[in-house]
């Protein structure tokens, strides 16, 4: 668990402003979820094997990226067992369902899958880049920065600091029980039910009791004492940081208007719409690849920037 | 100073007061100990001297308490922050940023200084406590020690005037929790800070007081310089006294020239050189014959991931045997013993238990044989009322009921857990919370069992019971296996000992080989006994009954 949190790490994406990290990774996201085409999708994703290679941080990446994948794997298999649209009909069951009828594997559903299962890969490497590449604190700052309550954002960050600890929690309170006889595996749903409940009981009880000693530490260094609070490590957006935030946007903005613009949709149902490689359908995710990478070389510059 | 006039102070939801008819006074620079019986209202007592006690525990409260002319009654704790600052038990759990620098700057910026000041006193701070090359570094990468002093740094950057500490060195190795010590003995020395100190294991601060308090039923029922305190009925204040101290005390009542007591070895030397006259020759001889061993590791490897934890250990655990795992932190002790019950498997080579390799059995299956008894209680404790906490283990094979009461009720009475046998365990103290977790694991009469870090954070009348109940355990032919880090404990009831460092055993042997005349692990009385070879004591000595019986 601790493998995924951030680290402190000589790169030009470790030393990009944050802001700039959240308004790009932010961005992304957005886009995973209006464009449909195959081709913009890939394209998110090419764009962020850029950053994690840049940020030196593949190994925890595909660690990440392994769980998606089953998480990937699953979603195809699902849509092709219930989703019986499309008209390329690979596969025919031999029985009827009552209301569905006679479950039929189609293409369209196969590559209707694959697709949502690209954009959750995206989904999760942008969380991670950001995870891996921001420092907690950093993260705060923006959120404080952009005017969220401290007291929010504070618990916030307190509980993400504190997921290791309860993973650690949980690997104890379970060894605890199973040196008291129990298999935690054994036995009827029911029964495994009710040992993981007893231990989530414990894990709650616990996590109640570290929550009053932070409280407690928290009250002890002077929390809440209605002065205006100061922010020692505030983050203050240089010009250099003005520009990469600017860049860091522009996939968004620029996303928008291809959607606005018609392109980057895509039919799955009934049939799978042939890939267009002329004109502008060409240019288009060109230039968003394009647009997605700019911030690279700014990286570059103000590393060369901050060192000189 | 700290003014306290009859304060009484009870929970909410509590029958009995935890502080009761409590009158002090502490004057600016005093290094204070509070020691005493778990339960007794130490950590109540210093939740008072910031406010904590009542504003944020809430409460009945009546009296009257000033620190530094602020009254805590009308001062809650974020205000009274830049006069006392207190640091708790858990290190991980008071830490509330991610790396050292904001955490030290937290408090800085809930009062509002501005960033000018702020960047001073964390130059301050970091330097104070001498962790300036820690300052970029993340929290949870922190070893115990280095937390607790992080802790410290970001109570010493508000420039309090007295710094109270409940327990800062139970969690920690003894190494680190010298090193805590030593640095609050430079802060009260130099900077005249008032330190108030929550301990049990007095042999490591006695020697830096001036003054201990002790804390029984709420009440102060002892206070004076600690010669004063230990020179009285100790066992009718529920603290174990220091090795060195109890000699003394036993020598001094059939030698007149000998008077006062000593705090340190040095001390004890230098009185003893005086007045050593004859010394009876003694040859502390070892445990008999060994016996079949129960538990055997044969070339045992074990890795996290890439980095082994444990390298090529070949041990041989008697039955009937009592075993002291020792090391320095992360030297690989609670790894090596979770290989004894399967809770971890060798990556190479084999664990077998009376002759049959461990990967054959669950933990489940094991745990009939081999009892576990973790560190922190809080990991053992499911059930709803300590009765059904205790029977769970034979309820869960299958026991016959008679025999499961039968057996509880023994449990209930040797644990003095009966009054509580219908209380939620999680609500209990720490303490009682201990006992429920042994009697929980013992109660099936596994044939060996494993503890790891027993005595940590145990107060002495616990402590005492713990030792005899294991050694009666042991007489009745079944094996312990301790983690430890407490030497003195170690002496009195181990019979071999194995040191640990970096996953590999140092030394394995006799706790008389392993203990005596070395540096570091050797208990008190040894090191005195070092010293005094030249008179013809045993330098293998390593307990005070074994000292009286050569000089007494």
């Amino acid at each position: 668990m601790r493998a995924l949190s951030y680290r402190d790490k000589d790169t030009v994406i470790h030393a990009l402003s944050p802001l700039a990290k959240l308004a790009w990774g932010g961005g992304l996201l957005v886009l995973s979820l209006i464009f449909n085409h195959p081709v913009y999708i890939l394209i998110l994703f090419l764009s962020i094997i850029l950053m994690v290679k840049l940020a030196g941080v593949g190994r925890e990446w595909a660690s990440t990226l392994k769980f998606a994948l089953w998480l990937g794997l699953s979603i195809i298999v699902i849509n092709a067992l219930f989703s019986y649209h499309g008209d390329h009909v690979l596969l025919t069951a031999p029985f009827r369902l009552p209301v569905v009828g006679q479950p039929v594997i189609t293409l369209e559903a196969i590559a209707f899958g694959a697709v949502m299962a690209l954009k959750l890969a995206v989904i999760i490497s942008v969380f991670t880049l950001i995870n891996l590449t921001i420092h907690p604190d950093d993260i705060m700052a923006v959120l404080l920065k952009m005017r969220l309550p401290y007291k929010s954002v504070l618990v916030t960050s307190l509980s993400t600091r504190f997921v290791p600890c309860l993973v650690e929690d949980m690997g104890r309170i379970s060894d605890g029980y199973r040196t008291r006889g129990v298999q935690l595996d054994a036995g009827g749903w029911f029964r495994k039910l009710r040992n993981r409940a007893k231990i989530t009981l414990a894990l709650l009880s616990n996590s109640l009791d570290r929550a009053v000693q932070v409280a407690e530490a928290m009250e002890a260094r002077a929390f809440g004492n209605g002065k205006k609070r100061v922010f020692y490590k505030d983050i203050n957006i240089s010009k250099m940081d003005a520009v990469t935030l600017g860049v860091g946007l522009l996939p968004l903005a620029a996303g928008i208007i291809v959607r606005v613009l018609g392109y980057g949709d895509y039919q799955y149902y009934p049939n799978l719409t042939a890939i267009q490689f002329g004109g502008w359908e060409w240019v288009m995710p060109a230039v968003m690849l394009l647009l997605l990478a700019a911030i690279v070389p700014l990286a570059f510059l103000k590393r060369r920037v901050d060192l000189d | 100073m700290i003014k306290i006039r009859e304060l009484k102070f009870t929970y909410n939801g509590a029958e009995k007061p935890a502080l009761h008819k409590i009158n002090l006074t502490i004057e600016d620079g005093q290094f204070v100990l509070i020691t005493g019986a778990s339960g007794g209202g130490k950590s109540t007592l210093c939740r008072c001297f910031n406010g904590l006690v009542p504003h944020f525990y809430g409460g009945r409260i009546s009296g009257k308490a000033e620190v530094q002319g602020l009254d805590i009654l009308e001062h809650p704790p974020r205000e009274l922050a830049t006069k006392v600052g207190m640091v708790f038990q858990d290190p991980e759990n008071q830490l509330v940023t991610t790396d050292v620098e904001r955490e030290i700057a937290f408090g800085l910026e809930n009062l509002g200084y501005p960033k000018n000041l702020i960047a001073r006193r964390i130059e301050e701070a970091l330097d104070t406590v001498g962790i300036a090359r820690l300052r970029f570094a993340r929290n949870n990468e922190l070893s115990g020690g280095e937390m607790q002093k992080v802790a410290i740094a970001s109570v010493l950057a508000l420039h309090p005037e007295v710094l109270v500490l409940d327990e800062p060195t139970s969690e920690l190795d003894p190494q680190s929790a010298e090193e805590v010590l030593r640095l609050l003995e430079r802060l009260n020395d130099e900077l005249g800070l008032t330190v108030i100190l929550i301990e049990q294991r007095l042999d490591r601060v006695v020697h830096l007081v001036d003054r201990m308090l002790v804390m029984g039923g709420g009440e102060i029922i002892a206070d004076g310089s600690p010669g004063e305190v230990m020179n009285g009925d100790s066992e009718g204040l529920g603290i174990g006294l220091p090795p060195v101290i109890r000699l003394m005390r036993e020598l001094k009542s059939h030698n007149a020239a000998l008077n006062g007591l000593p705090l340190t070895v040095k001390d004890a030397r230098l009185r003893l050189q005086k007045v050593l006259q004859s010394v009876k020759t003694a040859d502390f001889a070892d445990a008999g014959e060994s016996l079949k061993p129960i538990l055997n590791m044969d070339k045992v490897w074990f890795s996290y991931g890439e980095r082994a934890v444990l390298r090529n250990i070949n041990l041989d655990i008697e039955r009937g045997g009592f075993i002291a795992v020792m090391g320095r932190n992360a030297s690989g002790k609670t790894t090596l013993v979770k290989q004894l019950n399967g809770l971890l498997k060798p990556s190479k080579g084999r664990v077998r238990l009376d002759g049959v390799d461990t990967r054959k059995s669950t933990v489940a299956e094991l745990s009939r044989q081999v009892g576990y008894v973790f560190q922190n209680p809080n990991d053992h404790l499911f059930a709803d009322t300590v009765e059904d906490e205790i029977a769970f283990s034979l309820r869960n094979r299958g026991a016959d009921e008679s025999e499961i009461t039968k057996a509880v009720e023994g449990m209930l009475n040797e644990f003095e857990l009966t009054h509580y046998r219908h209380s939620y365990p999680r609500n209990l103290s720490g303490g009682e919370k201990q006992r429920v977790a042994l009697a929980s694991v013992l109660v099936g009469e596994p044939e060996v069992i494993v503890l790891d870090e027993p005595t940590r954070g145990m107060d002495y009348v616990l402590k005492k019971k713990l030792v005899s109940y294991l050694d009666d355990y042991r007489r009745r032919g079944n094996t312990v296996i301790m983690v430890s880090h407490d030497v003195e404990t170690i002496a009195e009831c181990a019979e071999r000992v194995v040191l640990l460092s970096e996953g590999r055993v140092v030394v394995e042997g006799s706790k008389r080989e392993v203990l005596s005349k070395a540096l570091l692990f050797s208990p008190q009385i040894n090191r005195l006994a070092q010293a005094l070879s030249g008179y013809g004591v045993a330098d293998t000595t390593l307990t005070v009954d074994e000292m009286i019986e050569q000089i007494g």
